[in-house]
């Protein structure tokens, strides 16, 4: 039977972070808060823009292939785990990102052509997982 | 108390924001892992990780608690730039054979110099658990 659930937030009973949730094969759990993405964006690489983004306050166009995206709610710490992708427009096409910015509160980028020179790339996404402050 | 909740769709209490659970499920990390490539690979932090595995510069291989339901899902990677380099970089599958349910291995990659340790290199992977 159908069901749907009406609920503003949700808290684990035991531990208030911790809620597990059955995995696809129906055996294994995952937890809840662990696995979910707590920030993403996904900016213009030629004025830092936001195209859309998930808590985030604010992104800067610090230089040519430099970009530096602000979080609205912290992370605890800089152990978590951020992912990077760029693409290139015009030729040369091919882009490469790498960290640059790696703080509780910011996370930032390089981006160089094939050429090995820092470029404005046209789009850059950004992915983090990790622990929410 | 410990409870179990079955439910097929979540909505906040207005009755908007619906997603569906298997949205829930199925959008979320299945693994996460942040490590250090520098000297001793050490893991920083990490989600449904057992171990990882230094296989050379620039080559480390993370191994999953719960195995992912098949060799279907996505790995993403990035890592920061090595000191005294210089050029491009990018992290990748270094082996397509240790691409399996159960781990994968990856490399950090730089275009003047090949695998390079990093100080700071990140995965995460998306998909199916077992």
């Amino acid at each position: 039977m159908a069901s749907i659930l009406k609920v503003d937030a949700l808290t684990g009973v035991t531990t208030a972070g911790s809620i597990s949730v059955t995995g696809e094969g129906n055996s294994t759990t995952t937890n809840l808060q662990q696995g979910l993405c707590k920030v993403w964006s996904h900016i213009q690489g030629s004025d830092a823009a936001i195209q859309d983004s998930f808590n985030v306050s604010s992104s800067t166009d610090v230089g040519t292939g430099r970009e530096t995206i602000t979080f609205s709610n912290n992370m605890t710490n800089d152990d978590y785990s951020g992912q990077i992708s760029s693409s290139g427009s015009g030729s040369p096409a091919l882009f490469f990102s790498r960290i640059r910015v790696l703080s509780t509160s910011q996370f930032g980028d390089d981006a160089v052509n094939n050429n090995g020179g820092y470029a404005d790339a046209a789009d850059i996404c950004y992915s983090i997982n990790g622990d929410l402050a | 108390m410990a409870s179990e909740l079955r439910v097929n769709t979540l909505k906040d209490a207005a009755g908007n924001n619906s997603i569906a659970t298997s949205f829930v499920a199925g959008g979320s990390a299945k693994v996460w892992h942040h490590y250090n490539q520098s000297g001793t690979l050490a893991t920083v932090d990490s989600l449904n990780v057992s171990s990882a595995a230094d296989g050379g510069v620039g080559i480390t291989r993370t191994v999953y608690t719960n195995a992912l339901a098949n060799v279907g899902y996505a790995v993403s990677g990035s890592h920061n730039l090595p000191s005294g380099n210089t050029a491009s970089w990018v992290t990748g599958f270094d082996n397509s054979a240790d691409f399996t349910t159960g781990q994968v291995t990856c490399s950090t990659f730089n275009a003047g110099s090949g695998r390079v340790d990093a100080t700071k290199a990140m995965m995460a992977i998306h998909g199916d658990l077992a």
